[in-house]
């Protein structure tokens, strides 16, 4: 018995039929969730949409997210080298983080632009527009850059003024538990809530400050404390801060928003 | 009545049967530390030298003394520069140690004794936690194993409480200690059984479960609210240029007028201790050479190949060795017999590689101003594996000329 | 050899023959997702049942499998119920499937799953091999929860999300323990959880690989 079971028929008979059981198995298992697997991922990132833009509750069942963004939020494609609104591109399909690995749809930053840290940077961008009556009020743009060990995702989310901060938080980073991983911290996040990014000027103001910041000074308005032992994570912050709100990012776009001609 | 016969007298109790036998390890370790124990080699192996493990831990806890002294002095001089500079703290200094110095001396920085009751006040509770609670442990698996307590726990314990911030919280210098005796020691054996540094795994826990207090800017100095960090970190972010300008020069920090961990401030203390070790041949020279070898020969390299975004490239190697805890750590930490290499030859390879990477870590890593102590943790990791490289080319050697 | 109950392949693996604290396996993924005790569940569920199940299935053909390819046999079933179980977390649990990441993906290479195969379900009936495999999943799942509870609340002083000791940052007076969110820290709480099973069970002990030689006495030196 023992050498019919080990002949070479009958192996590759065992090893076809676990391989065709085993891959239809698998192959419809994948497709038959692929659906609900879509949709969590859309849901999971119209939830950090709207809790940056700070509309709903941290609770919401999938039903009321979906109906509060279908309702509240607009994505819009920005072409980030004329600083205008696009429709080329379809927002609900694009996806700028494939895109900025993309050589045709990307550039290279040199060193001294890059001070994201991101090496790349998407031509065409989604951003998220709240609008109430025709009157925009809040907007949230996407942004990431490098803290100390990983790079950071996030948006950010500014008043109708495009000036007064609304919300920013990160949905993905790597930073230390405890140290720069108080990215996350409500309470830190909350201190961004009414910050000027630009002074009178217009001019790209906002910054991180090591301790805390002078609440005397003029310019506290723009400040926010640092994270305590995380220089890195904050000098990061700042960065893409800077980055993101400056003229390789969203600077022209943001400029040509408020001149009414994107 | 002597001590000698006081400890006769009461032997009894603490032998086999005896109404304290479970405190027999207590008992041993008051009586030797006293007299020169009493048991005898009976077997082969046999040599007769006036140092044993316990006289040899005594000089190192002895050679510690200079730094100690000093950095207590410190401890109250950085303090009481900075009160003098702005009275504002001083009053709004609270808690008992600030009643403590209040009551026994002043805030006067030029007064020897105001500098040296507040230091005192700082460092004393350290030593006390952690002698009692590292103490404690040492006593608990000697009972429950059976042996005598070791002196190294001498060693460790003023090690430890010298490589902390003045400002840790007492507690947590409780844990540390804790960790370094069970954990750096104790799991795998006791005293020469580790391969860790006990009191620099015992930092190395407090510096990743609590970097906050043990980090930054805030923990150097014995001040409440006063944030001053420490050459290393000014030196990543502006280069010596901006250590200068905070008005620390190079001789200041020799002799330790600089704000940092208590015991590793002064090189001229340390190396005072550090040079009895050297000559009572207690602390192995090669491994000090090897450290120095190492730390000049990167930082060198780093100058001559400069970096336009990191000022640390240009820090020459005569300020690596007075700032942080380069000197006191070499000096004390990478000579521990136990955890160092044993062969000669491993020696120097365990010093130059304790060398090199505290250079590295301080230049080149972003998070870590300071790289001494996983410096060193490093290289008591590597060095089982350089003494039996150093072994087996010993063996070939031989094997090649005797064929 | 007589064989097993249920019973006993069912609660063994917990204490006695736990397969991490005795056969330090797993251990990679047991540092890596119970920094909190939501991932630390999951991924024991996870682990649970794809051993259960691949025990159960191959233990089914195990008469068929030819030995000269059973090794490649064994792992295409373990590998197709880790992606059925990836891909159902992504669906039904999205986030902690986030969380996660590549480590449910990684429970393929993870030896209990593997070792329990060959070592188990290749000579036993299906029916004891599955509870076989629940109950060393059981043991690990075990080791994990303890895990992710030492490690969330003293490192971030909460269970399940929930703050159970309020903290410093929020107002609260407990200083969190950063080392016990690093992966590492795992390791020491693995050690000491592992010394003090095998003090409770001192047969655990593994036999010194070696004995000293004891000192000869003068006498019989010479």
């Amino acid at each position: 018995m023992s050498n019919q079971k080990e002949s070479t028929a009958r192996t590759l008979t065992v090893a076809l039929l676990v391989c065709l059981v085993c891959s239809v198995f698998v192959a419809g298992a994948a497709v038959a969730l692929r659906p609900t697997q879509e949709a969590n991922r859309q849901l999971d990132k119209q939830r950090s949409i709207l809790s940056i833009a700070g509309l709903g509750e941290a609770g919401m069942s999938a039903r009321q997210v979906r109906d509060l963004y279908a309702q509240r939020i607009t994505a819009r494609v920005v072409d980030l080298e004329t600083g205008t609104f696009t429709d080329e591109l379809d927002p609900t399909s694009f996806d700028p983080l494939a895109a900025a690995k993309d050589p045709q749809l990307s550039k290279a930053l040199p060193g001294q632009q890059d001070i994201a840290s991101i090496k790349r940077r998407e031509r065409y961008t989604t951003v998220y527009l709240v609008e109430s009556e025709g009157e925009l009020q809040t907007l949230v743009l996407p942004v990431r850059g490098y803290g100390l060990w990983s790079t950071l995702y996030g948006f950010i989310a500014v008043e109708g003024d495009l000036n007064t901060v609304a919300g920013f938080g990160f949905y993905q980073h790597g930073e230390t538990p405890g140290l720069g991983g108080e990215v996350d911290n409500p309470k830190w996040k909350s201190l961004w809530l009414g910050k000027s990014l630009f002074d009178e000027n217009g001019n790209l103001a906002v910054q991180i400050v090591k301790g805390n910041v002078d609440a005397q000074s003029p310019k506290a308005m723009h400040q926010v404390d640092g994270l305590a032992g995380a220089t890195l994570t904050s000098n990061g912050v700042n960065n893409l801060l800077h980055f993101w709100l400056g003229e390789n990012g969203f600077g022209s776009f943001i400029a040509k928003l408020r001149a009414g001609e994107a | 009545m002597g001590i000698r016969a006081f400890l006769d007298k009461i032997e009894h109790n603490f032998e086999k049967g005896g109404k304290y036998e479970k405190w027999y390890a207590l008992y041993e370790a008051i009586d030797t530390f006293f007299y020169r124990p009493g048991s005898v080699t009976r077997t082969t192996a046999h040599v007769r030298d006036g140092i044993d493990l316990k006289r040899m831990m005594i000089t190192v806890w002895l050679c510690t003394f200079p730094a100690m002294f000093f950095g207590m002095w410190n401890v109250g001089y950085q303090a009481n520069l900075i009160f003098a500079q702005s009275p504002e703290l001083l009053a709004a200094q609270e808690g008992w140690r600030f009643a403590l110095t209040g009551m026994l001396a002043g805030f006067d920085p030029n007064s020897l004794w105001d500098n040296f009751v507040q230091g005192a006040t700082y460092f004393l509770p350290i030593y006390a936690v952690t002698f009692i609670v590292g103490g404690f442990w040492e006593v608990l698996f000697a009972s429950i194993r059976k042996h005598e307590v070791n002196e190294g726990f001498f060693v460790t314990s003023v090690l430890f409480a010298l490589i902390v911030p003045p400002s840790i919280p007492l507690w947590q210098v409780a844990l540390g200690i804790s960790f370094g005796v069970v954990i750096g020691k104790e799991v795998f054996g006791g005293t020469g059984k580790n391969f860790l540094n006990p009191a620099l795994a015992g930092r190395a826990f407090l510096f990743f479960a609590y970097p906050a207090q043990i980090s930054g800017d805030a923990v150097w100095t014995a001040v409440d609210g006063y944030a001053g960090a420490t050459a290393l970190s000014l030196g990543a972010q502006g280069g010596i240029e901006a250590i200068t300008a905070q008005g620390l020069t190079w001789s200041d920090a020799f002799f330790g007028f600089m704000h940092g961990s208590i015991g590793e401030t002064s090189t001229l203390a340390i190396l005072l201790g550090g040079g009895v070790l050297l000559l009572t041949k207690i602390a192995s020279w090669r491994i000090v050479a090897g450290v120095m070898i190492g730390m000049i020969a990167l930082s060198t390299l780093f100058n001559a190949l400069g970096s336009d975004t990191n000022p640390l490239f240009a820090m020459p190697w005569y300020w690596h060795l007075v700032t942080g805890g380069f000197a006191f750590a070499m000096m004390f930490m990478a000579t521990d017999p136990v955890s160092a290499s044993m062969t000669n030859t491993g020696k120097w390879v365990f010093g130059i590689l304790i060398g090199l990477m505290v250079v590295l870590i301080r230049v080149v890593n972003p998070a870590f101003p300071e790289g001494m102590m996983l410096a060193i943790l490093f290289a008591n990791l590597c060095a089982p594996l350089i003494d039996h490289f150093v072994v087996q080319a010993n063996i070939k050697r031989r094997l090649a000329r005797n064929v | 050899m007589s064989q097993p109950t249920i019973k006993e392949v069912l609660f063994n693996p917990v204490f006695a023959n736990n397969p991490i604290g005795l056969q330090i396996l797993g251990i990679c993924s047991a540092l890596a997702v119970t920094s909190n005790l939501k991932t630390a569940l999951v991924m024991s569920i996870a682990l649970t049942l794809v051993t259960g199940f691949s025990n159960l299935f191959i233990s089914m053909i195990r008469s068929q499998i030819p030995s000269s390819i059973r090794m490649i046999v064994q792992m295409v079933i373990i590998a197709s119920l880790v992606i059925v179980v990836d891909q159902v977390l992504k669906a039904y649990a999205y986030s902690l499937s986030k969380q996660l990441s590549v480590f449910v993906g990684l429970i393929i290479t993870n030896c209990i799953v593997m070792g329990r195969a060959e070592a188990f379900a290749m000579q036993n009936p299906p029916l004891l091999s599955f509870f076989d495999g629940i109950g060393n999943g059981l043991g690990y799942s075990a080791m994990l929860i303890v895990l992710g509870v030492i490690r969330e609340l003293f490192g971030a002083g909460k269970l399940f999300g929930y703050t159970i000791i309020p903290v410093i940052n929020d107002g609260g007076w407990y200083l969190p323990n950063g080392l016990l969110l690093l992966p590492p820290s795992a390791f020491f709480l693995i050690g000491l959880i592992i010394w003090a099973l095998r003090s409770w069970k001192k047969e655990q002990v593994e036999k010194p690989s070696f004995t000293m030689a004891p000192q000869v006495s003068n006498k019989e030196a010479f």
